[in-house]
């Protein structure tokens, strides 16, 4: 680390009670309770990122132009419970979200309301101990749940998105608490997201998406074609000719695929075809090409389930996921 | 009797705000200023600011207005536009719709 200065502005508080209420009050949490960050503890969580200077630049959010460092990042990690080794997590996932094809502004700002997925793809998925078996994207695993939550609370408290400011969501999404989750690339008889997007095997990145509301899907069928077609309804959740959309998929559906020997491509093949609506010639479709399915495999090892995540924007000009490597040395 | 330690903690937000950030002067009148109208793209969104334009007409003289679009709600204005209506407005109202 190049130097070790931290430059934020320091506040005292009676206890912890105080402190609290007072973050609360200035809308610096998500309304949870949160870990004082003190700086023996910013500085501890540094130490997850140490070949950054807690005055590097994570990145410039595009529309504001405000500059989010190391420490700004570091200091909303602590309080949101995440241990030092997650940093690389989060500071790529701003990597990822500032680049001007995400459009950071607008999905946090809009009306419609969407939360940012992060998918965290390669080896660190182990080494952090990431979820990405039962309960995917419920309670109870701390990288998920706390990377999840640190990226909420610098979009709130760094790039000013809080809720009736310059978040204008009518009605919200649950996901903004904390929406983090890993690819279970184990399972997976296909290549992980990250390898289908170009990054290398091996290595670990984030992807971040613009997501609304999860869709279920059930089946308990065993045929490829039956489980797939279970999905079109909901591929229309949010219009169509979408650019990007994404479809999870659980073991239980995974080992049909793998007994049927069928490819990642045959599956997007299929949704892109099936998954039509109209009148005679006047026909359109849920998806623009086959590539744009975004299939992850996710999920507990009991139950035929799946779920389709449309995105705000619909992949288009307006959004589009970005995929970044994490840094971890 | 021990005094209880304080907690002494870091601001989690961002307090650098450079001139480009901060709000600008405001006028002491809107007579004689030059206005601008931005509609944000959004549908209804040019005819907010077109019954505002009324309104205020009704109220104040301008020296000139500007109006424009930025098109796309979802994408962000323009530099070319925000650089025009920074260059030619003395105030710049702005609207949504849906």
């Amino acid at each position: 680390m190049k130097s070790f200065v931290l430059t934020s502005r320091r506040i005292l508080f009676e206890d912890e009670e105080q402190l609290f209420d007072s973050f609360v009050s200035r809308g610096w949490t998500d309304g949870l309770p949160v870990v004082p960050p003190t700086e023996e503890r910013v500085r501890a969580m540094l130490l997850g990122a140490r070949w950054y200077s807690p005055s590097d630049i994570v990145a410039i959010e595009p529309v504001k132009g405000r500059a989010i460092t190391v420490e700004h990042v570091s200091i909303n990690a602590v309080m949101a419970g995440c241990l030092p080794e997650y940093l690389p997590v989060v500071i790529a996932s701003f990597e990822a979200m500032c680049e001007p094809e995400f459009n950071l502004h607008a999905v946090t700002a809009s009306t419609m309301g969407s939360a940012v997925l992060t998918v965290v793809n390669g080896p660190i998925i182990g080494r952090i101990g990431l979820n990405s078996g039962v309960s995917v994207f419920g309670p109870g695993n701390r990288a998920n749940a706390t990377i999840g939550r640190a990226i909420r609370l610098v979009i709130m408290n760094v790039t000013g998105a809080r809720p009736g400011e310059l978040d204008k969501a009518t009605i919200g999404h649950p996901g903004k608490y904390s929406w983090c989750m890993a690819e279970a690339e184990q399972i997976s008889p296909w290549d992980p997201l990250h390898v289908e997007l170009g990054e290398l095997e091996g290595s670990s990145t984030v992807t971040v998406f613009p997501g609304l509301s999860p869709i279920p899907v059930a089946s308990s069928e065993s045929e490829p074609e039956i489980i797939l077609s279970e999905f079109i309804d909901a591929m229309f959740a949010a219009g169509v000719e979408q650019d990007e959309v994404i479809v999870v998929l659980s073991p239980e559906l995974i080992s049909h695929f793998k007994i049927a020997r069928w490819s990642k491509r045959q599956v997007q093949q299929f949704l892109y075809d099936e998954c039509q609506r109209g009148y005679r010639d006047e026909k359109t479709r849920a998806v623009s090409s086959p590539g744009a399915v975004r299939i992850l495999v996710a999920g507990g090892s009991a139950g035929g389930f799946g779920m389709v995540i449309p995105l705000w924007g619909r992949g288009s000009s307006n959004s589009k996921s970005v995929t970044k490597p994490i840094r971890v040395d | 009797m021990s005094i209880k330690p304080k907690i002494e903690v870091l601001t989690p937000v961002f307090e650098d705000i450079s001139e480009s950030n901060m709000v600008s002067p405001r006028p002491n009148s809107l007579n004689k200023i030059k206005l601008g109208l931005l509609a944000n793209g959004k549908q209804n969104s040019q005819e907010l600011l077109e019954m505002i334009h009324e309104v205020l007409e009704d109220k104040y003289e301008f020296s000139s207005v500007v109006v424009r679009n930025k098109g796309n709600a979802s994408r962000p204005c323009p530099s070319y536009i925000l650089e025009e209506l920074a260059n030619q407005c003395d105030v710049v109202v702005t609207a949504s719709g849906d």
